[in-house]
């Protein structure tokens, strides 16, 4: 290794900077290239959207065996087969579990120094944290479109709301995943911590996801469990999405669950910024 | 511009009560390498991360490459390479992608990008693993990966911390190669290491860091007259001559200490005059030896020399002489 690091600058088709030639790139290329990086990171490693359906698909499995006929009766004003009922709710639990990966990963990429690098050069640390929404928000879209061809080939699943209904609901779940993701890398970048990010998603979100309407309707819950459902906010984007992919008549449901969406993203947004920037 | 790349002017930083630096003032001229030398939690990577923007001092300030590492931060990422205490390259990603990826960052078009991140990779000898995920590197192809990183966008100024340990004798030797290269061609270094040898190597002056303060600062040559001590030891073909090789050295002036695990028997001396001195001690006293070395000032040395009190494996001998 004798060669010297840097050929002269002065080689006319040289494509190589002159010292510091090269100033970051702009806001938008930042984005692009990040994200890509973490797409190509995906493909490369299909692993990870393979594995993450696995739990999606037990749940389906599992509880339409377990619920199917013996809920049928209180299911009945809102559709005629279990995994029409089911589905929607598993398209809002699977976007959430995704949303609290998003903080996990990048809780991960903080410590094996990845982001480290990152501070170093002359590029803006919002545009680590919405490439980083980004992939996670395109591996999500596509999770669940497998989940929606699964279902459908496999469990017979034909809601009543038909193809504009499940697309609207497709696009329900994501956006209700999008926002909480940004929540989760709001948490992230504060606290820092893989085993915390770990509990919150095993302590918080697996008993909410019980109580609440996803898998059985409010009715047939014991009392203080409904109390719990009816204020779980679970309930309302789990209830929104049904409406949307069974036809049920939509009313203000829907466009609260967006509000909130909404809401949360905006909030969760200017969190992480803020706690990402801090330094290490 | 006549400045310093580097200025640090009474820096200081503390972590809520404990102060990780004490107000370290220190300048690297243009085209040299400043060695940076202190034990683990001297405060060597907390200096390094102020340098380069990763976390504000608590007090005093800083320029790099005539930027204050503050309020001129982006300015400073741009003209900085940043080789980190841990190699900080995307495991998923092959060799090629990574150094594309930083390229891109820094503002190369794709083909660009491409033609100095295959660059990097012959120049670090990784163009056989280009295509193969970082994940698959040994210690050492990852090193070199994260250097090749640090240098994509031609630093003016590059940070090396603790460049070397963990790596194994020939790698060590490829990566002070590549430090001399790049300071042949007129970048500036700041490295951290734990080891004397390394610094006096590479560097063209050197800063004793101990607790968050600069004890020492000076060229190898200095810092090793101010040290003054080599030791000298000996090797015993029987253990049992210990006792008669101990007192034999006593009786020369010498102090010597027995480390019984390895049968030697070693002692300061001030000169090579000296080792002659501790040869004919033993062979007067017939004690046979296997093995005579003369040791190098250690970064304990220069520790125990300058505060007066040791660190680290100083203290291992300590304990051993007293059992
Ligand atoms: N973020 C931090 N919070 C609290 N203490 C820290 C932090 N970073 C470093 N320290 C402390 O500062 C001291 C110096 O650390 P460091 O600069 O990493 O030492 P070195 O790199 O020389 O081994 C250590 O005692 C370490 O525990
Ligand atoms: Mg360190």
């Amino acid at each position: 290794m004798t060669t010297t690091v840097h050929a002269p600058p002065t080689t006319p088709e040289s494509t190589e900077p002159e010292r510091g030639n090269w100033h970051g790139a702009n806001f938008p290329t930042q984005i692009v290239v990040l994200t890509g990086r973490s797409l190509r990171a995906m493909l490369k490693d299909p692993q990870i959207v393979v594995f993450s359906l696995l739990h999606p698909l037990i749940m389906l499995t599992l509880f339409s065996q377990v619920f199917g006929k013996a809920l049928m009766g209180s299911i009945a004003a809102q559709t005629d087969s279990y995994i029409n009922y089911l589905m929607p709710a598993i398209l809002v639990t699977t976007g959430i579990g995704a949303a609290l990966q998003s903080g996990v990963g990048l809780v991960t990429d903080m410590k094996n120094g990845v982001i480290g690098r990152f501070r170093a050069l002359p590029i803006r640390m919002g545009s680590v944290l919405i490439a980083r929404s980004l992939a996670d928000l395109f591996r999500t879209a596509l999770q669940l479109v497998i989940l929606l061809l699964a279902a459908t080939a496999l469990f017979g699943f034909s809601p009543e709301g038909g193809l504009a209904g499940t697309v609207s609901a497709w696009l329900l779940a994501l956006l209700v995943s999008w926002s909480l993701a940004w929540v989760f890398l709001a948490i992230a970048s504060w606290v820092r911590k893989e085993e915390v990010m770990q509990s919150i998603g095993f302590v918080a979100m697996f008993p909410l996801m019980f109580a609440s309407s996803a898998f059985v309707p409010l009715d047939a819950l014991p009392g203080w469990l409904r109390v719990v459902a009816r204020v779980n906010p679970l309930t309302y984007a789990v209830d929104a999405s049904r409406d949307l992919c069974l036809a049920l008549p939509v009313g203000a449901g829907v466009w609260s669950a967006v509000g909130t969406s909404v809401m949360l993203l905006a909030i969760g947004a200017a969190f992480a910024v803020r706690g990402f920037r801090r330094p290490l | 511009m006549t400045r310093p790349p580097i200025e640090v002017d009474h820096v200081s930083k503390e972590f809520g009560r404990f102060r990780a630096l004490d107000d370290v003032s220190l300048a690297v001229p243009r085209g040299s390498v400043l060695g940076l030398l202190g034990h683990n939690g001297a405060g060597k990577t907390t200096l390094v991360n102020i340098l380069s923007t990763l976390s504000p001092p608590t007090s005093g300030t800083a320029r790099v490459a005539g930027y204050d590492v503050v309020r001129e931060s982006r300015s400073v990422c741009s003209r900085i390479g940043l080789t980190g205490q841990f190699a900080a390259v995307d495991e998923q990603l092959s060799g090629l992608d990574n150094l594309v990826l930083i390229a891109r960052l820094l503002g190369a078009g794709k083909r660009a990008a491409t033609r100095r991140a295959e660059e990097l990779l012959q120049l670090f000898e990784l163009t056989e693993a280009a295509k193969r995920p970082a994940r698959s590197y040994s210690g050492g192809m990852r090193r070199r990966l994260d250097l090749a990183a640090s240098l994509v966008g031609r630093p003016d100024v590059i940070f090396l911390d603790e460049p070397t340990t963990g790596l194994d004798p020939s790698s060590r030797m490829g990566l002070w190669q590549i430090v001399e290269t790049l300071v042949d061609d007129g970048t500036t270094v700041l490295l951290t290491t734990q080891y004397l040898d390394e610094a006096d190597r590479l560097a063209d002056s050197i800063t004793v860091l101990s607790s968050g303060k600069v004890i020492a600062s000076g060229t190898a040559e200095e810092l090793k007259a101010e040290v003054g001590q080599r030791t000298a030891s000996a090797t015993l073909a029987d253990p049992a001559d210990a006792e008669r090789a101990l007192s034999a050295l006593t009786a020369h002036g010498l102090n010597p200490v027995h480390d019984q695990e390895r049968h030697v028997v070693s002692a300061p001396v001030d000169s090579s005059r000296e080792l002659a001195v501790v040869v004919r001690a033993l062979d007067e006293a017939g004690v046979e030896v296997d093995g005579l070395g003369l040791g190098e000032p250690t970064l304990d040395d220069v520790y125990l020399t300058l505060t007066g009190h040791s660190t680290g494996s100083a203290v291992r001998s300590e304990e051993r002489k007293n059992t």
